[in-house]
């Protein structure tokens, strides 16, 4: 059987009614999940995985897949109009779409999302399709080494992103690198930076971080803004994009799935990467690199597209190599396991409707997931014409029983909170969170990945040039940095000029 | 008159009370606190065994994850609840045993007394169906020769995977560096793209594995898993490596002793359930039953050996 | 702020950063360095933090030279409440339940906006607790007991 039987295969076996069923519920639950921040695909998918037993194995998993990639859906709705992301992903996404929502733009910005979601959902799923063996042996060829230069890479990445100077920026990554330190050393088991207390033992949650900074630390500005008078929004100007949003978030859609498909199939930390990469890539092609973080329409084109490519093609590693590259994807391995289904090589030539009826369906929720939020847009639109004084004690409250939700503990409500007050200091002190979440994120791979390459070379580093993937990156990332300080030299030694003439 | 009558009542109410013991379950929901987050091995297995247990005993059986710190918060907040019979909680070796050796802990393991254990799972060295190493001997011959240069994949100080490591460079007298990561799927990334020479793994984790992709090399156990009914031990081949992850519940010591044995005796015949056992199968769960008590005979024994071990890593350093 | 000189943010930022890197020295003083093939816990904490420490002086010395820029004005009736509600919802939620908690959290955290009505107020945390304990506590499956226990 060719490529293309074996898709129609798959869609016979996805446009079962009942598999389109359990395909419909898995992406509504998950874009309720999305929405509500906090509540994670994870533990959604964790709290179903018994039901599962009872349906029959493709079913199961359409179901959990849906969950999956509707939460991804949903997570950029919060950002966008609350500045709330939910997960690592929306972070960008937060920074240039929170600003269109407060230009009266939200309606663009979430068609924008849905759609460029969508058109990458398509490109990733047919990658998998044509090219998922063959990429992820690929895949496979990123050791410890080539991470090292992959995290790197992508923490330039992030100063890029912020649109301030570039010296707080590293700063924050800093910040965030240090915080991603604190809990039980993986590798010595040593417990580090957390002042004793047995509630850090595991770390800081992401959540429990981007709650603080973003969602607590939002509220309290926009009550410290608007005083008595209670905070106003600008009214809405527009449902849906305007000609030229389409004309500039084309390309940005393009470049975003490009990179997403490729990161995505990266065992470990790739998916994260995609969403900051193309914001990033986007910047810099970007004639008015300037106007990122007002309200760019390629703001969000290009990470949305991103994330979602990333999430779709995060499958490949779990489908051909039975490798779970995130903690969802070790979910859905548990799902199969459950149907006593190994995923792997075998299972693409013993069950081949098992892994094309889980590609067809994959499409065909992307499909649905359209279908379900271009209405919707209409409806999330209004929900910012409710006055902000009865808006932001709903945020609060979803916030809180998200942060709880994770753990079953009040230590990392209270934790968020600090974070909260943290992020206002931040606020006063003109820096942007940003950044500190993606080194959050990316610094304990950095570090593991680090430690682990010297351990295995037992202590020589020029294993990081002579290997071409990790070169080619370190390269990169050294042209980059180079092109970003000279203007910024450049600049300012005008600025040292002018004074002296001054 | 009046007084006569309401005396059988009263009898009645004394019997009651007393035998509220006997008693146990009554519509209480039990409740389950399992030490790692929803999906993990531990989680799925107690989802899975839940309504069996509900059926044996007629009690609800709520899940309630309390992950963190290998097991000390979920064993802290057991030896916190009542003992009345309504809490249990998961109980992992050899986290449960290694967390007392030199960490100053918030709970006393003493008040933890096992229910049963339901699953025993022996670790495996595992190397890529490319590799030159058919066997455990090969590895430790080709060690022999270049110290250090064999990298084994663990995940982290102290885990089952590294006393195993240790445990067989003493006995064989090699050296090899282990190499942490954050958990079975990354290393096994790692092994297969070719970048570390074997990892450790459960058996239950290997069977469930793409076996045309790697190759296990010994389990560490004092007999053969019923999961790997082929694999030899390390013992057979000359080693002595004892190395066995095992899962089961537990409760605190000062619930009553007849209430202990209800659970125990409905953990067996939830067991012995052919529909459990069928759903066990499919997770590759190697089910190994045994009593509560004799569990908890068997661990000071296996204490001092991860002590020996620890003592070990402490030289090391 | 009242100096001729320095830039406000920019001050506050040198400080934050610093005081970052100070802070995780302090509480990396007995990790183990390790060396570089056995890096040690403490080996790229100390990095990171010395990096902040150095980051921060550079940033601040570049602010004292600039002009005076004054940090945006605070008001502390938000941000104290909005902290206290979130606290206090942390501490409900563990002893009161969840529908005492989210009451709390919706009427307390009301109060750092003072254009509400009472009336308002009452009807949304009746509201959004009802919703909440159907979505999250039914619906969603959050282990939260609903009243105390």
């Amino acid at each position: 059987m060719n490529t293309f039987d074996l898709l129609m295969l798959g869609f016979s076996e996805a446009m079962t009614p009942a598999n389109l069923g359990f395909c419909l519920i898995g992406a509504l639950l998950g874009t309720l999940i999305g929405v509500l921040p906090g509540i994670g695909p994870t533990a959604t998918i964790a709290v179903l995985l018994p039901i599962t037993f009872f349906l029959p194995p493709l079913a199961g998993i359409i179901m959990l897949a849906g969950i999956y990639y509707g939460a991804q859906y949903g997570g950029s709705t919060t950002a966008i109009l609350v500045n709330l992301p939910g997960e690592a992903s929306a972070v960008v996404t937060a920074l240039d779409g929170y600003q269109m929502a407060q230009q009266g733009r939200a309606g663009s910005a979430l068609a924008v999302a849905a759609l460029g979601s969508f058109f990458a959902g398509t490109v990733a799923t047919f990658g998998i399709a044509i090219a998922g063996p063959m990429l992820s042996s690929f895949a496979l060829n990123f050791g410890p080494a080539e991470y090292v230069a992959l995290m790197v890479f992508g923490l330039l990445a992030a100063t890029i992103l912020a649109s301030g100077p570039v010296l707080k920026a590293i700063g924050m990554i800093l910040i965030g690198l240090l915080l991603g330190m604190v809990g039980t050393d993986q590798a010595t088991g040593a417990e580090r930076l957390t002042f004793g207390s047995l509630d850090l033992f595991d770390g800081i949650e992401f959540t429990v971080i981007a709650i603080g900074l973003f969602g607590f630390s939002e509220i309290i500005a926009n009550l410290e803004r608007s005083g008595s008078e209670g905070v106003k929004l600008a009214p809405m100007s527009r449902m849906w994009p305007t000609r030229e949003d389409f004309r500039r978030s084309w390309p940005a859609v393009l470049r975003g799935t490009g990179i997403g498909t490729f990161l995505g199939i990266l065992p470990g930390g790739g998916a994260t990467l995609a969403s900051f990469s193309a914001y990033s890539l986007e910047k810099k092609v970007s004639k008015h690199p300037k106007k990122f973080g007002t309200g760019v329409v390629e703001g969000v084109a290009a990470p949305e597209s991103a994330n979602n490519a990333a999430a779709q093609s995060s499958f490949i590693p779990l489908l051909t190599l039975g490798i779970p590259s995130n903690n969802m994807m070790a979910m859905m391995l548990s799902a199969f396991m459950i149907h006593g289904i190994t995923p792997g090589p075998s299972v693409l030539t013993n069950q081949p409707e098992i892994f094309w009826g889980l590609v067809a369906s994959m499409w065909i929720g992307n499909a649905l997931l359209v279908f379900i939020n271009m209405p919707l847009i209409g409806l999330w639109v209004k929900l910012l014409t409710v006055p902000y004084r009865l808006l932001y004690p709903a945020i609060l409250l979803f916030c809180c029983v998200g942060v709880y939700s994770m753990n079953n503990r009040i230590f990392d409500v209270l934790l968020a909170a600090g974070f909260g007050l943290l992020g206002y200091a931040f606020r006063k002190a003109k820096c942007e969170p940003g950044p500190l979440l993606l080194g959050f994120v990316l610094g304990p791979l950095l570090e593991a990945n680090l430690r682990r390459t010297l351990l295995i070379t037992q202590g020589d580093p020029s294993i990081f040039v002579e290997r071409p993937i990790s070169l080619t990156m370190l390269a990169a990332t050294v042209i980059l940095l180079a092109l970003m300080i000279l203007p910024s030299f450049r600049k300012k030694r005008e600025e040292a000029f002018q004074e002296e003439e001054a | 008159m009046t007084c006569l009558k309401s005396l059988p009542l009263a009898a009645a109410m004394l019997t009651l009370a007393g035998a509220a013991h006997a008693e146990w379950p009554t519509d209480r929901p039990i409740e389950m606190i399992v030490a790692f987050a929803p999906g993990g091995g531990t989680d799925i297995m107690l989802r899975t065994l839940a309504p069996y247990l509900e059926a044996e005993l007629d009690a609800q059986f709520p899940v309630l994850n309390r992950p963190g710190a290998a097991g000390e918060i979920t064993y802290t907040a057991l030896s916190q609840s009542r003992p009345d019979g309504y809490t249990v909680s998961s109980l992992n070796t050899p986290g449960f045993l290694t967390m007392q050796i030199d960490r100053k802990l918030r709970f006393d393991p003493a008040d933890l007394c096992p229910i049963a254990r339901i699953v025993e799972d022996p670790g495996t060295f595992i190397v890529p169906a490319s590799s030159e190493f058919q066997t455990l001997e090969d590895l430790v011959a080709f060690a022999k020769e270049n110290p250090g240069a064999v990298s084994i994949g663990t995940t982290g100080v102290g885990t089952d995977e590294h006393m195993a490591m240790l445990q067989l460079e003493r006995t064989a007298g090699i050296d090899l560096t282990a190499i942490p990561f954050g958990g079975a799927n990354e290393a096994k990334t790692a092994l297969l793209g070719g970048h570390i020479t074997a990892i450790g793994l459960n058996v239950g984790e290997y069977a469930t594995s793409d076996k045309n992709a790697m190759r296990a090399l010994a389990q560490f156990a004092e007999e053969r898993s019923v999961l790997a009914g082929d694999l030899p031990t390390a013992k057979e081949q000359g080693f002595d490596v004892i190395m066995s992850s095992e899962r089961g519940l537990a409760t605190r010591c000062e619930v009553p002793e007849d209430i202990r044995a209800r659970m125990a005796e409905a953990v067996d015949a939830a067991l012995a359930n052919p529909e459990f056992q069928a759903q066990a199968k499919q997770q590759s769960l190697p089910l190994s039953f045994q009593s509560g008590a004799d569990w908890q005979a068997a661990m000071p024994a296996r204490l001092d050996r991860y002590r020996d071990i620890f003592a070990l890593i402490k030289e090391g350093q | 702020m009242n100096a001729a000189r320095g830039d406000g943010p920019d001050l506050l930022t040198a400080g934050l950063f610093a005081g970052f890197g100070a802070l995780g020295l302090w509480l990396a003083r007995d990790l183990d360095q390790g060396t570089m093939a056995q890096m040690g816990a403490g080996y790229l904490p100390r990095a990171v933090c010395a990096g902040l420490i150095l980051l921060g002086g550079v940033i601040g010395a570049m602010a004292l030279r600039r002009d005076a820029a004054p940090i945006e004005g605070m008001r502390l009736r938000p941000l104290l409440v909005i902290v206290g509600s979130i606290a206090g919802f942390a501490f409900l939620a563990e002893h009161g339940g969840f529908v005492a908690a989210s009451l709390w959290l919706i009427i307390a955290g009301s109060l750092a906006d003072p254009g509400g009505r009472w009336r308002t107020v009452l009807m949304l945390a009746g509201g959004l607790t009802a919703f909440g304990a159907l979505v999250f506590v039914y619906g969603l499956g959050v282990q939260m007991e609903l009243w105390p226990i």
